[in-house]
């Protein structure tokens, strides 16, 4: 499995990679991990290699084969040329609680670019860190296959059958008019699936998946706003990573649709995984 | 001995072929029959619209010494709560910004006052899908599916236009669109005379001229009735128009087709309403409904600008023009710069007023007790 982690040597690239060592512990399989950092002059090369140097004593114990690059540019455009030129299984990098308006609204952080565009998944490892033992996975069922069935592909090995698993489903609906019967719009998960409504289908494939890899996942549904749900359910079950996907890449949908990605990665204060 | 007459059997196609064929063509008949009568019914709903246009604005004036002496509708904050009363009564707003138009046309009203009745009658109008909700609850229907779409819809409407009611009388008294006209020309005015004077010569002769008025208020419901009846019949399920019940789109987008379907309806009930068929559920994302609602808001104007157009005065059309503007410029500020914390706060308005029957009790009394204020200022 060949990891990138990126770092710019503050305390936030610091906890990422301490992050990514909780989270590759677990991952059972021979694993190559590319230390990056990026820097802007070649006059900072000296403090590159400082901050390589520290990063490598952090990762070595999870790491077969440590490779160590600098690159010279944009963190975030560099960031990316490195994923582009190379076929990585993971991105993790760092991301700071609270930024400038002008990055929040017109520029967006590096993390939330490299999220956007990187071809595969990204941790953005913020806020609160630790290992993983209790993760969120929030399906919206909307895309084919599945956040779980792309999370299963693309990271085969983070579950272990040791961590508690939710699967959390947000139905911001309401009825669109008076006549409209309302029973689901207030159910829990076990009504929606016992009711073969579409959420509840969904969360029964999703359960049925994990049962497969040995886990007895949580099925939740909550009511609200998607975003706003899913940040309170991050913070109430007190989770140690928070699955989601990515924003939709092409066509008509990347425009049309609310990156509702970007809103959760902004605003959640814990670990998050973007999974394409 | 007659020899055996040589006939051809002729068989008539009764195979599966046959049938197929004629009831395509039965099909196709019939296709043609429903575009046939939806086409009657649009020249019909705007041949009426028109009259009711004409009849309103001969009765307007005759009625001058009732609004302004009995009901002392004499400045824009009691023209606001007369726009709203009387919107609420009959249940549609866009009657009584026709009203509004006729009484300015008539010298009833001034431009502020005329603007404001408008903006009442948006404010009134905005009442008529939580009315409906009403009706369901009475039938023992649960509260917060039969009324949450019908209160955001008066919450947004009622938090845009009462903040637009300032920024347009601000634009009518600085003058900033007076130049925008819209000149109708004498040909399109002579047409109308034409075609209409005749019908109101014919009322005249049987009714007092104050009764005009009523008349066309009455025509240009039924008007607007028949209208409706001309809409597509939105019934699509799951297609991919169908998913808009499980996607979240971006709030410009929603604003604009809330835009686009009203300029086509020219009702923003009627717009609500399409959005009930519009998925196997009747569901929509909650994220998807405000911008969807401050779209429709703007082009429901559209029906006003064309009843401006027909009364050929320029003056009446600025006045539309600066509540689509104000109205506009409101929703593009919230949807640019707090349109979140403006999702949260009316998604929290609606859970606090039907978490209990007193909170909805608060709350009726308001949007009753506040037109009334007005219209005794």
């Amino acid at each position: 499995m060949k990891i990138l982690m990126a770092t710019g040597g503050s305390a936030h690239s610091e906890q990422a990679l301490k992050f990514g060592v909780h989270l590759l512990t677990a991952i059972d399989t021979e694993r190559i991990s590319t230390i990056l950092t990026v820097i802007k002059y070649e006059t900072d090369r000296l403090r590159a290699e400082e901050i390589i140097q520290h990063a490598c004593t952090l990762v070595e114990p999870i790491s077969e084969q440590i490779i160590t690059k600098i690159r010279l540019g944009h963190p975030a455009e560099e960031i990316l040329k490195e994923t582009e030129e190379d076929n990585y299984s993971l991105v993790i990098i760092g991301e700071k609680q609270h930024h400038g308006l002008v990055t929040r609204f017109l520029l967006g952080s590096t993390a939330q670019r490299v999220v956007e565009h990187a071809p595969c998944p990204v941790v953005v490892a913020k806020g609160k860190i630790g290992p993983v033992k209790k993760i969120l996975l929030c399906d919206s069922g909307i895309e084919s296959p599945t956040l779980l069935g792309r999370f299963v592909q693309q990271m085969p090995r983070l579950i272990r059958g040791q961590e508690e698993i939710t699967v959390l489903h947000v139905m911001s609906q309401m009825s669109a008019g008076p006549g409209v019967p309302g029973k689901q719009l207030r159910a829990d998960a076990e009504e929606l699936i016992f009711e073969h409504a579409p959420e509840g289908n969904l969360l029964k494939q999703d359960v049925q998946a994990l049962a497969r890899l040995s886990v007895n996942p949580i099925p939740k549904v909550r009511h609200g706003l998607v975003v706003d749900e899913i940040i309170a359910e991050a913070g109430d079950g007190d989770y140690d990573l928070v699955v989601i996907g990515a924003h939709r890449g092409e066509g008509w949908r990347r425009i049309l649709l609310d990156d509702l990605a970007h809103q959760i990665l902004a605003k959640l204060d814990r670990p998050v995984l973007v999974v394409r | 001995m007659t020899n055996p007459v040589d006939t051809d059997i002729v068989v008539s196609p009764k195979g599966p072929k046959g049938l197929a064929s004629s009831s395509v063509s039965s099909l196709v008949l019939a296709r043609w029959r429903t575009r046939l009568g939806k086409v009657v019914l649009f020249v019909t709903s705007l041949f009426l619209f028109i009259l009711a246009i004409m009849l309103m604005k001969d009765g307007a004036k005759p009625l001058a010494p009732l609004i302004r002496d009995q009901f002392n509708i004499n400045n824009a904050a009691n023209s606001l709560g007369f726009g709203w009363l009387f919107a609420y009564i009959i249940m549609s707003g866009s009657p009584v910004a026709a009203a509004a138009l006729t009484f300015f046309d008539a010298g009833v009203l001034d431009k502020l006052g005329t603007f404001a009745m408008i903006i009442g009658s948006r404010l009134g109008a905005s009442f008529l899908v939580l009315f409906i909700g009403f009706i369901y609850v009475l039938r023992g229907r649960d509260r917060s599916t039969s009324l949450g779409m019908g209160l955001l819809s008066l919450l947004v409407t009622v938090s845009t236009y009462s903040v637009s009611l300032f920024i347009g009388a601000a634009i009518l008294q600085t003058g900033l669109l007076d130049s925008v006209h819209l000149k109708t020309g004498v040909l399109l005015g002579s047409i109308i005379d034409a075609i209409f004077t005749p019908f109101v010569q014919i009322l005249v002769l049987w009714l007092p001229n104050w009764a005009l008025f009523p008349v066309g208020l009455i025509i240009i419901i039924l008007s607007f009735n028949l209208f409706d009846r001309c809409l597509p019949q939105m019934s699509v399920k799951e297609s991919q128009v169908g998913h808009m019940s499980r996607l979240v789109y971006r709030p410009w987008v929603m604003f604009l087709l809330g835009a686009l379907i009203t300029l086509i309806s020219m009702s923003v009930s009627v717009s609500l309403s399409i959005l009930v068929p519009l998925s196997a559920r009747g569901f929509i994302r909650r994220e998807n409904v405000i911008p969807y609602i401050m779209g429709a808001n703007i082009t429901t104007f559209i029906d006003t600008l064309l009843a401006a157009v027909l009364l050929a005065t320029p003056a009446a059309f600025t006045i539309i023009l600066t509540g689509m503007v104000s109205i506009t410029l409101v929703s593009a500020i919230i949807l640019l710069i707090f349109y979140r914390p403006y999702e949260r706060l009316m998604l929290n308005l609606i859970n606090w007023i039907i978490r209990r029957k007193r909170h909805l009790a608060i709350f009726m009394g308001i949007i009753f007790l506040i037109p009334l204020f007005l219209l005794i200022l």
